[in-house]
């Protein structure tokens, strides 16, 4: 064989120049990625709390709850863009139908396991204060259930940071798309910058609601998971 | 050329108007924790993508899709910024998924055309009927049949194609003088086929090469396709002949020549623009057969080894495809 015809062209880890040109690339990544994030959250917290909080005013509601949400976290990714396509778009509501709906069922669980974990004899206590069932509602139980709640909301942080890149289905993804462009084109740089910084995401985002936890709830502060 | 037109949207492209970053940070090695600290606190300080500006009137807008891969986003943009080049606004939906999901949004209007692949298409379309084979107009026509209903349209197919195809070294083809597929057929017998392990059973494979140039190889190597068993195969010279991508950008360095595939064997992948009806008038139509007209399997080759090689930006590769070919803004 003659030598010099096949390239053996070794891809470093990281490729600075590349790197350096192409930062706002990547600074685009990580603010779609930490805003479709921060959206799934937070729209799940909205609609997590009024149907965990009547799936525990009426039991009766608890297992239908948990059983719809419980099919919407098996529903293949692909299968639900493509159905919601033609109706929401190729765009941030149609990824946020998905990631919303993926996120409801590890909060409501949490916030029932929450109110649920509420003692009997603090119930007590509060109705024997002359508390009316929203007034307990408000000022004892969900107090009590921050914690279970702020575990939840840290789950599903943590959750919906590795479940963005599936979003790169509809060309969205955050840094799910740095990734993918280093595994097609077999380039280590994006693969490696995508990877480190959700990695980073993940645990600058767990730390933050810690630290969120600590300031807003003092008391559980021996009870975080 | 054409950043008035482009309307940026989320990452949107791959590439659009990312080097216009007031950030420049010269990064130094051993410095990575700081520039992801940096990172960290400059996407939090990036304020949300602007549209475009435009600056004179559009004659309309159109979202131009791609998949995600990069010869679909080279082709994307090298059809968007024609567009753009006659006058319309252009939206790019680049490295979206699957024809799963870029079908759905084409036929709802959310994209107005994406650069397909006249065989994989019709066969998208058909449900996997089989109606392809290596006739590119006929495969069109085909496709056009299945897309009339969903008030779709391809175009006139572009000679640029890619597909399976069968590659020999540069020494193998100095050697026998060899140039298309029924060059082999005399002196088969002299040399052993490597591709992926169902090749003898499949018709586009052994079979085929049997049945439509009566080729008769001395041996078979199962290996892949187009991958880096066939690549290790070729450089130790244990396999004379290969299964590979017609418009991989990875050839030209590799020394590997396609052998013409003059009886056409191999479905028609020739790259073909799928449009909305609603979005394809007659000037549109224009603009984008002129382009196909051009576009060689060879430009794939180059054009896909600029962005998988040497890790430029697809909207700048096409730029400069256009520029050759007269498109000066």
């Amino acid at each position: 064989m003659p030598t010099g015809i096949f390239l053996d062209y070794v891809d470093p880890w990281v490729n600075w120049a590349w790197l350096s040109t192409h930062i706002a690339l990547i600074t685009d990544a990580l603010q779609q990625h930490l805003l479709l994030t921060a959206i799934a959250v937070a729209g799940g917290l909205a609609l997590s709390l009024p149907m965990g909080i009547a799936a525990h005013r009426w039991p009766s509601l608890r297992n239908p709850i948990l059983a719809v949400f419980g099919v919407v976290y098996t529903i293949p990714s692909l299968a639900l863009f493509a159905l919601l396509v033609p109706y929401t778009g190729l765009g941030i509501v149609t990824a946020e139908v998905g990631l919303i709906g993926y996120t409801i069922l590890i909060l409501v669980r949490n916030l029932l396991i929450g109110l649920e974990s509420v003692p009997p004899e603090v119930l007590d206590a509060a109705d024997g204060m002359g508390y009316r069932p929203t007034a307990r509602l408000l000022r004892v139980e969900l107090p009590l259930a921050l914690p279970a709640i702020f575990a939840g909301v840290r789950i599903a942080t943590v959750t919906t940071i590795g479940l963005v890149t599936i979003t790169a289905l509809i060309g969205l993804g955050g840094l799910g798309q740095l990734i993918d462009k280093g595994l097609i084109e077999n380039f280590h740089t994006p693969l490696v910058v995508g990877t480190v910084l959700s990695i980073a995401l993940a645990l600058v985002a767990d730390l933050a609601l810690i630290g969120a936890q600590r300031i807003a709830i003092p008391w559980s502060r021996d009870t975080t998971g | 050329m054409e950043e008035s037109g482009r309307a940026q949207g989320w990452i949107g492209e791959p590439t659009g108007g990312k080097e216009k970053s007031s950030m420049n940070p010269r990064l130094g090695s051993g410095r990575f924790v700081a520039a992801l600290a940096a990172l960290v606190f400059a996407a939090a300080a990036c304020g949300g993508t602007g549209g475009g500006t435009t600056s004179s009137p559009s004659k309309g807008t159109l979202t131009v899709a791609g998949f995600n891969f990069p010869e679909s986003s080279i082709l994307a943009e090298i059809y968007g910024q024609a567009l753009a080049h006659d006058g319309y606004t252009i939206n790019y939906k680049l490295l979206l998924g699957t024809r799963e999901v870029v079908a759905p949004a084409l036929e709802s209007g959310q994209i107005d055309l994406y650069p397909g692949y006249a065989a994989t298409d019709l066969e998208f379309y058909n449900k996997g009927a089989g109606e392809a084979n290596g006739d590119a107009t006929a495969t069109n026509a085909k496709l056009n049949s299945h897309l009339q209903p969903l008030s779709l349209v391809a175009l006139t197919p572009s000679q640029a194609v890619d597909q399976n195809a069968f590659a020999v070294t540069k020494d193998t083809q100095t050697k026998y003088s060899l140039t298309k597929l029924s060059d082999l057929a005399p002196i088969g017998s002299k040399l052993t086929l490597g591709a992926g392990p169902e090749c003898p059973t499949r018709p586009y494979c052994q079979p085929g090469l049997d049945k439509t140039y009566g080729i008769k190889f001395k041996a078979f190597k199962p290996l892949d396709t187009d991958g880096p068993l066939t690549r290790a195969a070729f450089k130790n010279g244990t396999i004379d002949v290969g299964l590979v991508f017609s418009s991989d950008g990875d050839l030209n360095s590799l020394g590997l020549v396609v052998l013409q595939d003059d009886k056409h064997l191999e479905n028609a992948d020739n790259v073909v623009p799928i449009l909305r009806q609603a979005a394809a008038s007659d000037e549109v139509k224009k603009v984008l057969n002129a382009i196909d007209a051009k576009l060689t399997t060879a430009d794939l080759v180059t054009l896909n080894s600029q962005v998988s090689i040497q890790h430029q930006d697809a909207d700048a590769v096409a730029k400069a495809w256009l520029q050759q070919h007269n498109y000066d803004s």
